[in-house]
């Protein structure tokens, strides 16, 4: 045991040696920890700012939607610039009565067979096919 | 007597530490023994080891508490909630109040360079800032507030002029999106965040402890708030009243989706308003509801057994009570059933039923719903009704058609609900309430005699005199009012001043289960138009705006549109007796 505190490398005691290389160690092992620490904490303060702000920014874009979308403006945006009005009980339908008012299917077009019939214009078969196609 | 000493063995555990420490204590003494310059150096290595331990104790802990601990404020400080109030928003979740950040401008003048650049460069950005008050700020002898509430952009506007001397502080404003949008039941809040009017100032103390724990839910709804205002708004301006006032319920639940009053104000300029605008009419004040009334004394009279469907009354002659002499408004001048009385809106046949009723039963059902006292809402505004003094004969004559007894139209409300509702008198709320959520309250009427008064108050608007108030496939119910206000010019009633109203109830058909909602409209002195002949009673004035309301909320509220011709109901057509 004794023996420890004697032994020697390049002049310099073992135990002195050990004990130093373990002080600087735990130095800059704390050193580090504080350190990375800090970073990380500067990290994380610097990502809770931003998320404070961008609260803050929802926040007043919120505020902002419900300013833009209260009531009053857009009743008088729809009836001012698009002539809209509160709709009439005859305009309300229920989902099952939808069917009732449906537009009905066109009539097929049955075509004529190419040799008692002069070749069809392709424009007018459009037409035939989807009648208000070109309507205004 | 000689002691003789046993000694006693210890455990082997203890035994085994005691050596351990007996070895240690003695190792100095060993090595000394061996050689003597060895006992200092254990000595050094002794103290360097438990320094050393010491140390590493500290940097694992030290090391431990910079990785792990849950310090998460930053090097800032503790995290702050950003709002001091809690937001306001409907039933739905929309925005009704909120905190937002604005800032507050200083100024150092020792720090400002050129002052006449300053002051022409604040002017442009700040136009409501007089350039007196801008000049003392700029040529003052120390740092002064120059103007609060600043937007953001405002704010960025000023900081990007680059000029010293200015500097900014947080100034945390409460911001009303929707401006005059209920702006009677939102209230408002003072620059230090203490409410001073309307849900502000009732929800107050909830309002600030829920302040970064997500908003605050009103019952209203804002669409149904929006409709009501927009019909209201054009029956002012058909008929140019004094002031005006919008309420719906939900007669179940006491809940009111919507509530307006007019004139209104911006609450985000409180101090630019007028006494009148900021006076809510809803609940802060009270009025001769006149017929309205009428429904409370059939109800009465059917739930005490005093009268039934089949009972009839004599209105073929004026009704001399006392001193006095009651009139009918438009006289039947014939024996009237009791749905009769209630679409003439005869005050005849409806002062004897409550002759028959009674001081005493009339004036505790009155209490029983609440119409002897403030309506119980949240609201502090609510007012107190003015009763008469002594419940006698004249007294119930007189409140049995509305006259002698103001209330606010709030506590109308909540007596049509008890009536209507299944006779359960149930207090109004502004809070939300969650659906599904069965609200006690204190039974005032039987269910039979609501369901009557149901069909009694449908009837009135198929036959009666709240015929234009009918909504296609909705099953209306309801009665027309008209107060005469008190003149003090004249020391008597006037005959030009009135009081215009209409109670609505929707659907009124359909079990007791059905979600049932009120309405009522009301005018203040309304003025006729020639669309109404000369007429501004409320059957004319308040019944048609009461009836476009419902027509537009019905689909809000889920109401289905019954539109199935029945024989029992004849077309509403005009009001049958002038809508009184």
């Amino acid at each position: 045991m004794i023996g420890v505190f004697h032994k020697r490398f390049r002049g310099f005691r073992i135990v002195n040696i050990v004990g130093l290389g373990l002080l600087v160690t735990l130095v800059l092992g704390v050193y580090l920890a504080k350190t990375f620490a800090w970073r990380e904490r500067n990290e994380i303060a610097a990502v809770e700012l931003q998320i404070r702000q961008e609260a803050l920014r929802i926040r007043l874009l919120q505020a902002e939607v419900a300013h833009l979308e209260q009531p009053r403006r857009i009743q008088a945006l729809s009836s001012g610039a698009l002539g809209m009005s509160p709709i009439l009980a005859k305009q309300e339908i229920r989902p099952a009565d939808l069917q009732k008012f449906a537009r009905p299917k066109p009539e097929p077009v049955i075509a004529a067979p190419p040799s008692s019939a002069p070749e069809a214009d392709p424009r007018v078969a459009m037409l035939a096919v989807r009648p208000q196609a070109l309507q205004p | 007597m000689t002691a003789v000493f046993t000694p006693v063995r210890a455990p082997l555990a203890w035994r085994t530490l005691g050596g351990l420490i007996w070895r240690l204590e003695h190792a100095f003494e060993r090595a000394r023994a061996a050689s003597a310059p060895q006992d200092s150096r254990l000595r050094i290595a002794f103290v360097m080891l438990a320094f050393g331990f010491a140390f590493v104790v500290m940097a694992i802990g030290a090391t431990h508490q910079a990785l792990f601990s849950d310090n998460r404020a930053g090097p800032d400080g503790a995290a702050a909630p950003l709002e001091a109030r809690a937001d306001l928003t409907d039933r739905n979740g929309a925005l009704l109040a909120a905190d937002l950040p604005h800032f507050a401008l200083y100024v150092d003048p020792r720090e400002v360079w050129d002052v006449p650049a300053t002051r022409q460069a604040l002017a442009a950005i700040l136009p409501d800032v007089a350039v007196k008050r801008l000049t003392k700020a700029l040529t003052g002898p120390k740092r002064a507030f120059l103007i609060g509430g600043l937007t953001p952009q405002q704010r960025t506007s000023i900081h990007d002029l680059g000029l010293p001397g200015l500097s900014f502080e947080d100034d945390e404003r409460r911001l009303y999106p929707l401006g005059n949008t209920a702006a009677h039941l939102i209230g408002f809040a003072d620059s230090g965040g203490a409410g001073l009017a309307g849900v502000e100032r009732a929800f107050d103390k909830d309002i600030r402890s829920a302040a970064g724990q997500g908003g605050v839910a009103l019952s209203i709804d804002l669409r149904i708030q929006a409709a009501l205002e927009d019909e209201l708004h054009k029956a002012v301006a058909e008929f140019t009243p004094r002031g005006a006032v919008g309420v719906v319920t939900n007669i179940r639940t006491g809940e009111v989706l919507g509530m307006t009053s007019w004139p209104d104000f911006d609450p985000n300029q409180p101090g630019a308003a007028t006494d009148d605008q900021r006076l809510n009419r809803a609940a802060a004040s009270v009025f001769e509801m006149g017929s309205t009334f009428k429904a409370f004394t059939v109800a009465v009279g059917l739930d005490s057994g005093v009268a039934n469907m089949n009972s009839t009354f004599d209105a073929r002659e004026p009704y001399k009570l006392g001193y006095r002499t009651i009139h009918d408004y438009h006289a039947a001048r014939k024996i009237l059933t009791l749905t009769e009385v209630f679409q003439h809106s005869s005050n005849i046949g409806t002062a004897k039923l409550a002759e028959g009723i009674g001081p005493q039963r009339m004036s505790r059902y009155f209490a029983g719903v609440g119409l002897t006292r403030p309506a119980k809402v949240e609201l502090l505004e609510s007012a107190t009704p003015l009763t008469p003094r002594k419940w006698d004969d004249d007294a119930v004559a007189s409140t049995s058609f509305g006259h002698g007894i103001d209330v606010s139209p709030l506590a109308l409300s909540a007596a049509y609900g008890a009536v209507l509702n299944g006779g359960v008198a149930v207090p109004l709320t502004v809070r939300k309430v969650a659906p599904g959520t069965q609200v006690e309250g204190t039974r005032v009427f039987s269910p039979q005699t609501s369901a009557l008064m149901l069909q009694i108050m449908r009837a009135n608007v198929t036959g009666g005199s709240g015929g234009s108030a009918n909504a296609p496939g909705l099953s209306v119910g309801g009665k027309t009012g008209t107060g005469e206000k008190y003149d003090p010019a004249i020391r008597g009633y006037s005959t030009t001043k009135q009081v215009s109203s209409f109670a609505a109830v929707f659907p009124t058909e359909g079990g007791p289960n059905v979600e049932r909602y009120f309405v009522l409209i009301l005018m203040d002195e309304p003025h006729p138009s020639a669309k109404t002949y000369g007429y501004s009673t409320g059957g004319w004035v308040a019944a048609p705006a009461a009836g476009r309301v419902i027509d537009r909320i019905a689909p809000l509220l889920g109401v289905r549109r019954n539109l199935a011709p029945k024989a029992a109901e004849t077309a509403a057509a005009a009001p049958a007796s002038e809508g009184l």
